[in-house]
Order: C-alpha cells, then structure tokens, then sequence
C-alpha cells in the first residue's frame, strides 16, 4: 500500500474485498429463508382479512359511536384507570431498591466478586424471563384477584428488566471518577455511591421513566388476566358484547398513555438541560 | 536538602514482551516540583501508574518516606497511598456534583462508609476541610457550583483541590494540563508549583510542554523508551537535551 504513490486530484484504487459480495448473498439468501419459515409457521395469508371484512365491518358498526354516558361508562372507565395507573406506578417504584442493589452487584465495574456477578445476573435473567403475566397469574394464587397481584407481578419483571438496563448504564459510564477515589483510599461502596451512581443519575432517572410507561401498559393487559384496572373492563365490555363502552375504555386509555409518555418526555428535557 | 519523600529505584515493567520501562529511578523531595518529560509512548505515565499502584511493575522499588510499599503491611501501605494523590488529564471529577462534594470525595477514607453515601451525612469538619482546600486554590468562592459548570482550568483546581483534601504530601499529576487552553495551563502550573515551594509537598508532573516544564519545574527528568535519559535541575536543559528525547520519534515518522 505504502508503495503506491497518490496521485493528486486522482482517487487511488480501492483495495478489493473479493469475498464481500458471498458473504451479502449469503446473508440476504439466511433472511429470505427465514422469513419464510416465519409466513409458515404463522398461518399469514392476507386472503383471510380480504374474505372475512364483513365480520371486521360489523363489529366497528357496533363500536360507533362510542357509549358516552357518564355514569354507565365513563366513570367507572376513569376510575379503573386510575386503579391501572397505581399498578404501574407501585410496580415501577417497589421495584427500585431491588433493581438497584441487583444492578450495583450484576454490573462489572461495580460488583465485589466474580461470583457475585454471576449470581446476580442469572437473577435478573430469570425475573426478565419470566413474563409479567405469568407472575401476575403465580401470585393470584396467593394474593386472589385484584390489582395487588398485579403489583406484585409488575414489581418480580420490573426488576429483572431494569437491573439488566441499570447495570449496563453502569458499565458503560466513565470509570475515571471511579479509579480516582479508588486512589485515593476510598472503599467501593464509597467509590460506588460518590462516582458512580451520581454520574448515572440522569440515565437512571430516563429507564425509570421508560419503565414506567412500559408498567403503566403492561397493567392493562394485566387487568385482562383479573388484576383489575381498565384492562379488566376491557375485557368484560367485550365478553358481553358491548363493543361501544369498548371504544370509549380504549379513547380514555389512550389519553392515559399520551399523559404519561408526555411526562416522561418532559422530565427527561429537564434533566438533559 | 529535604530527604526524599518519594523515591523509586530500579523500576522495570514490560507490556508483554515490549518493555516500557528499563531501570527507571528517581527521588521527589518534599518542597520540590519535578517535571517528567518524553514522547509518546517513553513511558512517563507508566512510571506515574506502578508508582501509585493503578499498575504493577515487574520489578524495582517505590518507597514512600522511606518505606518500601511491597514491604508494608496492608493498613500501613493504606496509609502510604493516603499521602500519594493523583491528578489526571482527564480531571476525572464528577461533573453532576458541587466543587465540595468532589474536594470531600478525597477525605473519603477518613469517612465512615455509613456517612459517605450521601454529600449530606459528610461530616461537618470534612466539609470545612474541604472548603479550606478550595480557598487554597483560590475557588473558595465557587463551592457550591455544580463542577460541570466550571471551566477546565478551574476543574483541574478542584481536582488538586481533592487530592489537598485526601491530606496527601506526594501528589503525582499526569498530563494535568493537556486539556488547558494556555493561561488556564499556566495557572495550574503556578498552583503545583506553590504547592511544592510554599506548602511543602513533592510534586511530580508529566508534561507535553517543555516550556512549562522549564519554567515552573525545579527539576526535570526525560524518558527516552524507557530509560532515564536525564535527571537535572531546569536550569541545565537545553535544547540538546529537549531535541535527544523527542527527535528520534520524528525520524522514525519521517
């Protein structure tokens, strides 16, 4: 390469990559296939939707408009909202202390001991396995229905989940503060508590929030399972075929979903700033 | 002359099979600012790290006030690397944090842990150490600003600040100034230097800045791949000297 003079003005020769364009087939070739695979085992056909658009018409025929009296429908819409915003809220925030000691441990530039690190690490893996629902329907069993074992559910995912996005945050930030008190005499929960987590306050603030809004919808869908909270009505609208009082769960969801979202957004500018 | 409160003998150390240091030894005397100079790659922040600890050397001696570190039972050589502070290039401070938050973190092995997880339960006589610190690099006044906030030049003050605070009496800076712009540069400079002449500590600094080196440092020793290539008082290098540790790089470039 060095012997090969440039040329001003003159692009040299690209250097060639003869196997570059076998590994592109071949990757390409991989993703058709599997995509393939994935139409199969899916049952997808397009066809079906084309044929059944009669059964889809009558149902929105149904759902419009949407049942708006306040007392039949949209009261206890409000109020069972409420009741799945607590669950988010609950699960999101019970969770923390758990996530935190499990991120400190399962993160590499913070946990005392090798074994340590292991151990807490296949925690989070079981606890983000394991899917909110299935807790959700374990502790049922314990606690009955209702929103408490909702709570308990979204705390069990939620830790997983947030442990794993905290230590990696962790492990990613500057370990320079870190070294420097380490030099300076400073044990490593003092190393811990004066660099590192105040230098990730910011992202830990940002997941947090992220998972709260991930909470807040996932206790909805818990709801359907008999943690209570709009999801529960959801499901009872439809069972008794009252898709109208459905719409009108779902619009009122919805204006949940874009409060929270907006929140979030909104404390992490402040944060940023 | 003041004994020598740091001193190294003998210091090898190879990355694989490159060696990076060859015999290097030198002595730091309390009240005395000595410069290491040398191109990249000669080693100067190597001999900085086996000093402090952050890296082990292969073989040789790192005494401090006389003790040899490798001897030391694990509380007294505690005690030895509480009197051995470093400042870095990159000032490794935390930025979300007031300048005596970051001037207490150097107290912290005085701290019982209970007290030091949070800047609140920081005891109130560490908290007055630290702001006399501050005031003694001059930035009494911005204490409670948040260190993201100061400029480079004042975040390398706090830094030498915390390593005030860690009560240290040999304080090793490494490039502390490469990030600076000139005046902020010569600041910290006349800050080390003062440290060295007026309160007593030995300093030592690697530097890209020759002309820095020269004009602050008592002394200056030049890395050369490794191997001590001088060992003199500033007044005695010249450009002989200057040209010998950063030439040969060139010629190999060219």
């Amino acid at each position: 390469m060095s012997e090969e003079t440039i040329v001003r003005g003159q692009l040299p020769v690209r250097p060639k990559q003869p196997l570059r364009w076998i590994t592109t087939a071949a990757g390409v070739a991989a993703v058709v296939v599997l995509h393939a695979l994935a139409i199969q085992g899916t049952g997808f056909e397009p066809g079906l939707l084309v044929d059944g658009w009669k059964g889809m018409a009558s149902f929105v025929a149904d759902a419009f408009p949407p049942d708006l009296s306040w007392e039949k429908t949209i009261r206890p819409g409000l109020d069972a909202t409420l009741v799945t915003l607590w669950i988010g809220l609950l699960g999101t925030t019970f969770s923390v202390p758990f996530a935190l000691l499990l991120a400190i441990l399962a993160a590499r530039t913070t946990t005392p001991h090798h074994l340590a690190y292991q151990a807490s690490r296949a925690v989070l893996s079981f606890f983000r396995a394991v899917p909110d629902i299935v807790f959700a329907l374990i502790f049922v069993t314990a606690v009955g229905l209702g929103p408490f074992a909702g709570v308990l559910a979204l705390i069990c995912h939620n830790t997983g989940v947030m442990g794993k996005l905290w230590a990696e945050s962790m492990e990613e930030c500057d370990s320079g503060p870190q070294e420097a008190l380490r030099t300076a005499g400073a044990n490593r929960i003092q190393q811990v508590a004066n660099a590192t987590l105040p230098m990730v306050v910011p992202q830990f603030v940002g997941l947090l929030l992220y998972r709260f809004d991930v909470n807040v919808r996932s206790s909805l869908v818990l709801g359907l399972v008999g943690a209570g909270g709009i999801g529960l009505l959801i499901n009872q609208s439809i069972k008794s075929f009252r898709f109208d009082a459905m719409v009108t769960d779902i619009l009122i969801v919805l204006v949940l979903i874009i409060a929270v979202d907006q929140l979030s957004a909104w404390v992490r500018r402040r944060l940023a700033a | 002359m003041d004994p020598a409160l740091l001193s190294v003998r003998g210091l090898r150390k190879s990355f694989g099979n490159r060696p990076v240091l060859n015999n290097v030894g030198f002595d730091v005397r309390a009240g005395e600012l000595v410069a290491f100079l040398g191109a990249n790659g000669s080693g100067k922040s190597t001999t900085l790290r086996c000093v402090m600890g952050i890296a082990q050397p292969d073989a040789g001696v790192v005494a401090v006030d006389g003790d040899d570190l490798a001897k030391l039972p694990w509380r007294q050589l505690q005690e030895a690397r509480r009197r051995t502070a470093m400042i870095f290039q990159k000032i490794h401070l935390v930025p979300r944090r007031t300048a005596l938050d970051n001037v207490c973190a150097g107290a912290l092995a005085r701290i019982p842990t209970g007290r030091s997880l949070s800047p609140l339960f920081f005891p109130r006589s560490i908290q007055l150490e630290a702001l006399d610190c501050l005031d003694r690099v001059g930035l009494a006044d911005r204490a409670f600003e948040r260190v993201g906030r100061l400029s480079g030049g004042q975040q390398q003050r706090v830094a030498v600040a915390r390593a005030l605070c860690q009560r240290a009496d040999v304080v090793l800076a490494d490039e502390p100034v490469s990030a600076l712009d000139p005046h902020a540069a010569d600041q910290v400079m006349a800050l080390l230097h003062h440290l060295a002449h007026v309160e007593k500590l030995a300093v030592a600094a690697v530097l890209h800045q020759p002309d820095l080196a020269l004009r602050h440092a008592d002394r200056c020793i030049g890395l050369l791949h490794g191997t001590m290539a001088f060992d003199l008082p500033s007044s005695d290098v010249g450009p002989v000297h200057l040209d010998a540790l950063y030439a040969p790089d060139r010629v190999a470039a060219a």
